[in-house]
């Protein structure tokens, strides 16, 4: 089998290090100790932001698991899994997260003494995979483990995309001659090297799909050197090391176009230029730390007069994000930091005047004129309307 | 031209709003005329120290006169002192005759009007009232007759009277037919009256047969006769202006002073000298009563209500007992364990009032997410309409059963399959409406019923807690034995070690894991230590529900505290004599009904551990020694 195409330079040899872990715990089990099992803690309290990174790393707090009746099947599930992994690692196998959980339950159908280790939904299994990266401080992907490809799809006219094959060869794409066809980059963007044919002035990155669609059809790519991508929501790795991968490889200035509201600013935005807590280890390969926030701006929408409704707190999904705002207010990191006060600013703003205003809702300004859109977005990079 | 104003009789206003006093659906009015006949002979039967044996029939026997309801028969019949054939009239036909208006008795009917209302609704609805026969010591035969209510009069009209001969020494039997509609189960059920009667009147022996059901009949676990306290004067402050000067109307022209000492209570010489120095001039105190002015009235009045004055008397208040609702709860059913709570008689809102409190598991009753059955009594009388406004829901709602290892949403009823018993009795509780459906709560009543169910809620916790100490123990066994290997097998597999070494892997995890399983044994057997300590004091307690089953009247108190919110600690440890017990455990009375599952001899931790693991004693057994040996 081909060899999986690396991401990073890892000088770590994961099945080495896998057996030296198992060695220690089955050596401690001999002498009636309780192994234990160290990961790095993912979770918000035990993030870093310093704006010179610009990303979101991992502070020195540690999940431990030690031995005892509760942790057993925990670590018996771990030590099953790092061994399936491990299997595909000496095959140059890949798998997606729910191709594991199904694997998994093959395996457990098939041997009756593994029954009690079976995975109620994919959740269960997903929450091993990401405990074994976090323990042995390696992507899931260098697991070779993927995620599905999701968002990402780039137009440009002036964008060449070559790819190195597993086998070496090389896959040279010229996204002028796609068409109306996106590019979309792979979950291993690190695969890939990038040359403008003739420089390229910004990328835009929008929240939705449809939006970067209807922009480049209405010829914006045509009419400026510029790289348009769709986002797709909440990016996934994907997305995030391709935004890694133009931002470094070709130094242009790069926008963010969404909603105004607390979920866009803190789940996407946050998200993409400076990782998410969940993700600690991987976030210095998978964020764009110089993204701006193009909008929608609050003060865009007195400036163009934009339609916005009111939030319904009352609604349960509208109310949690509301909180999850002022929580992020309390104990982001990211948010927290002096160098992002104007995005906390426009949080506490949603939130005291609890408004929602969408990225479409610049298509009200002039509705006969199908670039209008295009036109503010220009308008609004050229005189720095954004943050 | 100005209308005429006409005034009409007591039986006219209530016939024209019977829904007031319980007749307001076809349902309801069935489950009305039974509670009030039901409430009749347990009154009678009290008042005179007979002990109630009462027979309840209920029939569908045909189409009713209107439109979907059927005509329904229910015959009440009991062992009472029985009715003089004067009286008989006045008592089934004439509203607001009652021998106990506002008499400040604990007793069941009060006004004289649900009997009364019962007639009229078989007299609206069949053309005929009730057919009563009954039956004095003192009479050789009974007497047997139809009594109407006169409405335009308020009185009772005697039909049909005869004499006939009747095998019981005394007692009465009602029959009405009426239009209705018959509702077995669920809150406004007639089981769920006849078991809510049943459990609070541990001395009443019930034979029911409803309407194609087998005959029920349930002992009685209770040989005494309640004994009703004597009647209670008003406290003055529990009066308005109003009613301060109807009630001194009542006593003439005896001197002011002399009318607030006999008219009320806690009120002597020397608090009549407290009035005087609060402001009430000395003259009003010689005054005649009936010679006050209006004024002189209002200002006594406010003078009355800023003095300080003592507490009402506890003595009017009747409760049921730990020891008879522990033995009465046993009748409901296969009860998994159950805690009783009876408070010491307080003061709320100048009344006095008990609380008292069972909450029991089932073994066959709902499910574990449908809400608890919440069974509600007012002076020993079931409350089965309107639960969501009835001050006792809303102690139940309010407490936090969570933290006694119950189900619970916020703010709503507990969820599994308990019934929660709570009684308030007082000579003086105030309704929401004529119809007794629900009682209208002050935040004092209130904090004393949660008091009540959260001392019970600690007790029942006990059980609950030993339960989740098994159901813990069971569960660490399990991981042992299940994941232990894999986790050896696979980290062989990744080391590829021996099976010498994998050998030595395993002993050395079975070792550190039955370390813990040791523990989680620790836990369970110092929860069932606990619990058992429990059952021992409230053996002491008197309670006759102990684990060996042991007897004992010397009274006694829970003086273990410690999960007490610290406001009650002091308070309630000396206060109530608890008790709880589980299935198993034998009552004295041999004939209960569900005998045989209640009699079953206590079962053991590890058998239980078994059972629901659904794996032989025996494996639980050697899992655990052979951890405990491997500890070793």
């Amino acid at each position: 089998m081909d060899k999986v195409i690396r991401i990073r330079k890892l000088t770590k040899d994961i099945p080495k290090e896998a057996k030296l872990l198992c060695e220690t715990m089955l050596t401690e089990l001999e002498n009636a100790n309780r192994p234990v099992l160290e990961a790095v803690k993912c979770s918000l309290d035990n993030s870093i932001y310093n704006p010179k990174v610009g990303y979101l790393t991992p502070g020195d707090k540690k999940v431990r698991t030690e031995l005892n009746v509760s942790s057993v099947q925990k670590m018996a599930r771990v030590i099953f899994m790092l061994e399936r992994l491990l299997v595909n690692l000496e095959s140059g196998s890949v798998n997606t997260k729910r191709e594991l959980y199904y694997i998994a339950k093959g395996v457990i159908r098939g041997d009756r003494d593994l029954k009690p280790l079976d995975f109620a939904d994919q959740d269960e299994s997903d929450s091993i995979i990401d405990f074994i990266g976090d323990m042995l401080e390696v992507y899931r992907e260098e697991l070779n483990c993927f995620a599905n490809d999701r968002g990402g799809q780039t137009y440009s006219q002036h964008l060449v995309v070559t790819e190195t094959l597993p086998d070496g060869d090389r896959a040279v794409v010229d996204l002028s001659t796609l068409g109306t066809t996106p590019f979309q980059p792979k979950n291993k963007p690190q695969a890939l090297t990038l040359k403008a044919k003739k420089k390229i002035d910004f990328c835009l990155v929008v929240e939705s799909e449809g939006t970067a669609g209807t922009l480049v059809a209405n010829g914006m790519t045509r009419r400026h050197n510029c790289i348009v991508m769709g986002a797709q929501g909440v990016p996934s790795n994907g997305v995030r090391g391709w935004c890694k991968l133009i931002q470094e490889q070709l130094k242009v200035p790069m926008f963010f176009f969404g909603d105004l509201d607390a979920y866009t600013i803190q789940n996407i935005y946050r998200t993409l230029k400076a990782g998410s807590a969940a993700s600690l280890i991987r976030n210095s390969d998978f964020s764009a730390p110089e993204v701006h926030f193009l909008g929608v701006l609050p003060e865009d929408v007195k400036r163009w007069d934009l339609p916005f409704y009111n939030v319904n707190d009352r609604d349960p999904v509208e109310a949690r994000s509301l909180k999850k705002a002022k929580d992020a207010l309390g104990n982001d990191p990211f948010f927290q930091d002096k160098k992002n006060r104007r995005l906390s600013a426009i949080l506490e703003w949603l939130i005291k005047n609890k408004i929602r205003c969408e990225q479409q809702s610049y298509f009200s300004v002039n509705p006969r004129d199908p670039q209008q859109v295009e036109k503010i977005i220009l308008e609004k990079i050229n005189k720095g309307l954004y943050i | 031209m100005a209308k005429q104003i006409t005034s009409s009789s007591t039986a006219e206003y209530f016939a024209k709003n019977l829904q007031q006093v319980g007749f307001s659906s076809p349902t309801k009015a069935v489950l009305t005329t039974l509670k009030e006949a039901v409430d009749n002979s347990l009154d009678a039967c009290e008042e005179a120290g007979i002990l109630p044996e009462i027979t309840v029939t209920v029939n569908k026997i045909g189409a009713g006169s209107s439109k979907s309801s059927d005509l329904v028969e229910i015959a009440v019949e009991d062992n009472g002192p029985g009715i003089e054939a004067d009286d008989l009239a006045k008592v089934y036909g004439e509203y607001l005759a009652s021998s106990k208006f506002g008499r400040g008795q604990c007793t069941r009917g009060q006004q004289g009007i649900g009997i009364s209302a019962a007639t009229t609704w078989a007299q609206l609805t069949n053309a005929t009232g009730v057919k009563v026969t009954s039956k004095t010591a003192k009479m050789r035969k009974a007497v047997q007759a139809t009594i109407d209510v006169d409405i335009k009069g308020n009185k009772g009209l005697l039909k049909n009277k005869e004499t006939i001969d009747w095998e019981k020494p005394h007692g009465v039997r009602v029959e009405f037919r009426i239009d209705g509609r018959i509702q077995l189960n669920g809150d406004g059920g007639l089981l769920t009256y006849l078991e809510g009667t049943t459990l609070v009147n541990p001395h009443l022996k019930l034979n029911y047969k409803l309407v194609e059901n087998d005959w029920v009949k349930i002992e009685r676990v209770a040989e005494q006769v309640p004994d009703i306290p004597s009647p209670t004067l008003p406290h003055p402050h529990t009066m308005k202006l109003g009613e301060f000067m109807t009630h001194a109307g009542l006593f003439g022209k005896i001197e002011f002073g002399k009318f607030l000492k006999t008219g009320f209570s806690r009120i002597q010489d020397a608090t009549l000298k407290e009035l005087v120095k609060n402001g009430m001039p000395k003259q009003l105190i010689d005054l005649p009563t009936n010679k006050l002015t209006e004024d002189q009235f209002k200002t006594a009045f406010q003078v009355i209500q800023k003095t300080e004055l003592q507490q009402p008397s506890t003595k009017s208040v009747l409760t049921v007992g730990e020891e008879s609702l522990a033995k009465s709860i046993l009748r409901l059913g296969d009860v998994d364990f159950f805690s009783v709570v009876a408070r010491k008689p307080r003061i709320a809102d100048f009344k006095p009032v008990v609380v008292e409190v069972a909450l029991a598991r089932f073994l066959n009753r709902g499910g574990g997410d449908e809400p608890i059955q919440l069974l509600r009594f007012a002076n020993r009388v079931p409350l089965q309409f309107d639960k969501a406004a009835c001050a006792i829901t809303r102690a139940v709602e309010t407490v936090n059963w969570r933290a006694y290892g119950l189900q619970q949403s916020k703010d709503s009823l507990p969820s599994g399959p308990y019934v929660f018993a709570i009684s308030v009795v007082s000579p003086f509780i105030k309704f929401k409406n004529a119809s007794k459906e629900t009682i209208d709560g002050s935040e004092e009543l209130i904090e004393e019923i949660r008091r009540a169910l959260m001392q019970a809620g600690q007790k029942l916790s006990r059980h609950i807690r030993r339960e989740h100490k098994e159901a813990d123990l069971e569960r660490k066994i399990a991981h042992i034995e299940q994941f232990g290997p894999i986790l050896i097998n696979y980290l062989g597999r990744i080391t590829k070690a021996s099976q010498l070494r994998k050998n030595k892997a395993e002993a050395g995890l079975k070792k550190l894991l039955g370390r813990d399983a040791q523990a989680a044994e620790k836990d369970l057997s110092e929860a069932e230590l606990r619990l058992q300590a429990l059952k021992e004091r409230q053996a002491k307690a008197g309670m006759l529900f102990s684990a060996s089953g042991a007897t004992s009247d010397d009274g006694g108190a829970d003086s273990d505290g410690e999960e007490m919110p610290p406001a009650f600690e002091a308070e309630d440890g000396e206060d109530t004599p608890k008790g709880t017990t589980k299935k198993g455990a034998k009552p004295e009375p041999a004939a209960v009904k569900a005998a045989p599952k209640k009699d079953a001899a206590p079962v053991t931790t590890t058998a239980t551990t078994a059972k629901k693991a659904e794996i032989p004693a025996s494996t639980v057994k050697s899992a655990v020694t052979t951890t405990a040996k491997a500890a070793k």
